[in-house]
């Protein structure tokens, strides 16, 4: 009998951690999920309240006459009944209406085959359904939106050339904090973190003039000096840890056995860093790739990509379901460059840490 | 395989501190030498600095005939066993122990035989896929035995290689690890701070403290012929004894005397103080020469404070005001806290120091 307190104890205490779990597995799935659901939505869908969960794969219409030439109507799968949108005779207004707004492809000829149905036909009005085109969005933001390609090229570019200005000299010198007792070590070290202190609009403007003065402002060149001062400071500390982490005498051992300062670097420390490297690489990845804030005032002519993005959120083009269309093509490198360092992070031969 | 020479060698760190002091070293060829000193002494760097890991502040090294003193340490064709294994965890056992013979470009089938041939030597010839995080702390050991070995190096240099295994691993790897030697007739310089394992395995034992040599010798010289307090102290277990005592010259012969100590020396003894012009000098005398006698053959009454039975012996604990003596007693009768004890000692084996130099009189 005194077991079922201790029963209902626990099963108090089980649900409130699952509760837990599931909040927070929640909150982070359905900002995702429903950022997706977005990107796939037409622009009534998404203008529509309330909002539907999932994008529709087909849209039924209704045809009818009108006054002043066609009445068409759209089934709304919320109130249960046919909402007029549209009343012209101009064919080629409501071919260019149905996929620029509900995202459904039809031609004029398709459209002059209802009308002939609903001439020659015994009923007042035709019913008939188009099936969406679901990569309107994307086609449509790249086809709008200025400089999307070139930008999310640009973008790729400084990504690259930051993870590799910031791995090389933040590993040597990671290298370096790790390896090497000298003078001042710990408050350079300490300094490095500095420059992360300053949020980049704070040092905005002198970067405008210094980049300016380099040549370097609206350049792909200039936006990967600027994330690379912000990503060193994060591998100087990633890369210096994983290095104390490797046994001086794993090197040592290689120079006795007949390798050189170089070949030991290559042979055994880099291997066994790689996790570390990794992971650096990540967060420089994801830094430089997302950043915006530095990039609309450090750019004019050249955006990145996630400049681009955000003009279309502005109102510029102005429709959320373009932008969410944009955010996703965003998140995509980012989503496939994690997937695809995960495995050297969790890379530790054999299941053991060095 | 090489002799090795160490010449007038001092390491210094920084400005001040002097790691190594003028330490000159010479080991024959095949010879098993045991650098042995409590930690700090110096003599993992001496040994660093053979291997080239350290630079040479002075003086000069040399391998065989050849001089290193100035060489990097692939150029020096050493290898060294370190006291974690430093085996390289990203690597396979075979690759570990191919390693140093890729980088020699040795051609394929002979470095395969190479591999499977050490491998076989050190026991390990079905381990040689596994990655070292498979293996035990005894297997990682011995990839380290069969990556020094594979090299065919001139000097064997093992820093400290068992130091990281259990008490029974580390003594059936010392039996091994000998025999290996012997089978590979290297040059080994095995350097330890367990002074059991040095006289278990050395050919000869350097001692070392703060950075000078202070004996080299046999295990049985540094045992039965110390030349310092130090090396007295320092080897075997319990450590030697030691008395303060005055010299006495009566009609019957030289006395050694202190309060609690009456030791008339034998006939050969006394010669040894012939040079000797000071009135006190430090008794040093081992546990096992020191005897249990009757009362009228005593040179040294006390009450046991304390018995601790070994098996096969036990050890005595005898308080002299504050200054305790151990001596090693047969294990039985077993001796009682309290009892009247009545010592004398193995006169022939008695050490005599000087208690300013604490250098032996006796040599």
């Amino acid at each position: 009998m005194n077991r079922n307190p201790i029963k209902i104890g626990k099963l108090v205490r089980r649900t409130i951690f699952y509760l837990f779990i599931v909040t927070l597995a929640v909150s982070i799935i359905l900002p995702a999920f429903f950022l997706v659901s977005l990107s796939f939505l037409s622009t009534r869908e998404s203008y529509s309240y309330p909002l539907p969960l999932l994008p529709s794969l087909k849209t039924d219409y209704s045809l009818t006459h009108s006054d002043r030439g066609y009445l068409l109507s759209v089934y709304d799968k919320f109130d249960k009944e046919f909402q007029t949108v549209l009343d012209t005779a101009e064919l080629k207004k409501m071919s260019v209406y149905m996929e620029a707004q509900i995202g459904t492809p039809y031609s004029i000829p398709e459209i002059e085959g209802r009308i002939a149905e609903l001439e020659n036909g015994t009923e007042d009005t035709v019913f008939f359904s188009a099936r969406k085109n679901l990569l309107l969005n994307y086609t449509t933001f790249f086809a709008i939106t200025r400089d999307a390609v070139p930008a999310l090229l640009r973008s790729l570019q400084i990504a690259g050339l930051t993870i590799l200005v910031s791995l090389s000299i933040g590993g040597m010198a990671g290298y370096a904090f790790a390896r090497y007792v000298f003078a001042g070590r710990d408050a350079l070290k300490f300094s490095v973190l500095f420059v992360r202190m300053f949020p980049g609009v704070a040092i905005a403007l002198p970067m405008v003039i210094i980049l300016s003065n380099m040549g370097f402002y609206d350049r792909p060149i200039g936006l990967t000096l600027v994330y690379s001062v912000g990503s060193i400071a994060l591998t100087v500390w990633i890369t210096a840890s994983i290095f104390m982490g490797i046994p001086e005498s794993l090197e040592e051992a290689a120079q006795v056995f007949g390798a050189t300062k170089w070949q030991t670097f290559l042979r055994v420390t880099l291997p066994l860093a790689l996790p570390g490297l990794a992971a650096a690489a990540m967060y420089t990845f994801l830094g430089a790739w997302t950043e915006t804030v530095s990039a609309i005032i450090l750019t004019q002519f050249n955006p990145t990509f996630p400049v681009v993005v955000y003009q279309s959120l502005l109102g510029a083009v102005g429709n959320v379901n373009l932008a969410a269309a944009g955010g996703l093509v965003l998140a995509i490198p980012s989503i496939i460059f994690t997937f695809f360092i995960r495995k050297y992070i969790q890379q530790m031969w054999g299941g053991v840490t060095i | 395989m090489a002799t090795l020479s160490m010449q007038n060698v001092t390491k210094k760190f920084g400005r001040n501190v002097i790691a190594v002091k003028d330490f000159n070293l010479e080991v024959k060829e095949k010879e098993f030498l045991v650098l042995l000193g409590p930690s700090g002494c110096g003599k993992t760097t001496a040994m660093r600095m053979v291997a080239g890991l350290e630079e040479v502040t002075s003086g000069n090294i040399f391998i065989g005939d050849r001089e290193v003193t100035e060489l990097p340490p692939r150029k020096r064709n050493v290898s060294m066993i370190f006291q974690n294994y430093a085996v390289w965890p990203h690597m396979t056992v075979y690759d570990n122990i191919a390693f140093a013979l890729k980088l020699k470009h040795m051609h394929k089938d002979e470095l395969d035989k190479v591999v499977k041939e050490t491998a076989g030597l050190a026991k390990i010839e079905m381990l040689l896929e596994r990655f070292p995080s498979q293996l035990s702390g005894g297997q990682q050991q011995r990839v380290a035995v069969a990556r020094a070995i594979a090299v065919n190096p001139d000097i064997f240099l093992m820093d400290e290689p068992l130091s990281n295994l259990d008490a029974k691993l580390r003594v059936s790897m010392r039996t091994e690890l000998k025999a290996i030697h012997d089978k590979a007739g290297a040059t080994t310089v095995f350097v330890t701070h367990d002074q059991s394992e040095a006289m278990s395995m050395a050919d000869r034992i350097v001692i070392m403290k703060d950075g000078e040599v202070i004996q080299v010798g046999s295990p049985d010289d540094v045992y039965h012929r110390s030349r310092t307090i130090f090396v007295a102290d320092f080897i075997g277990t319990p450590p030697t004894n030691f008395l303060d005592v005055s010299i006495k010259k009566e009609s019957d012969g030289t006395h050694l005397v202190n309060p609690h100590l009456n030791l008339l020396l034998e006939d050969g003894m006394a010669k040894h103080f012939n040079s000797y012009k000071k009135e006190h000098l430090i008794l040093g005398i081992r546990p096992e020469n020191i005897l249990l006698v009757d009362s009228e053959k005593s040179a040294l009454s006390a009450k046991c404070l304390v018995s601790e039975p070994q098996g096969s012996h036990q050890v005595v604990a005898i308080q002299l005001d504050d200054n305790i003596i151990k001596a090693i007693a047969p294990a039985w009768p077993t001796i009682a806290p309290g009892t009247d004890v009545h010592l004398n000692f193995k006169q022939e084996t008695l050490r005599f120091f000087d208690p300013d130099t604490t250098l032996a009189i006796n040599d």
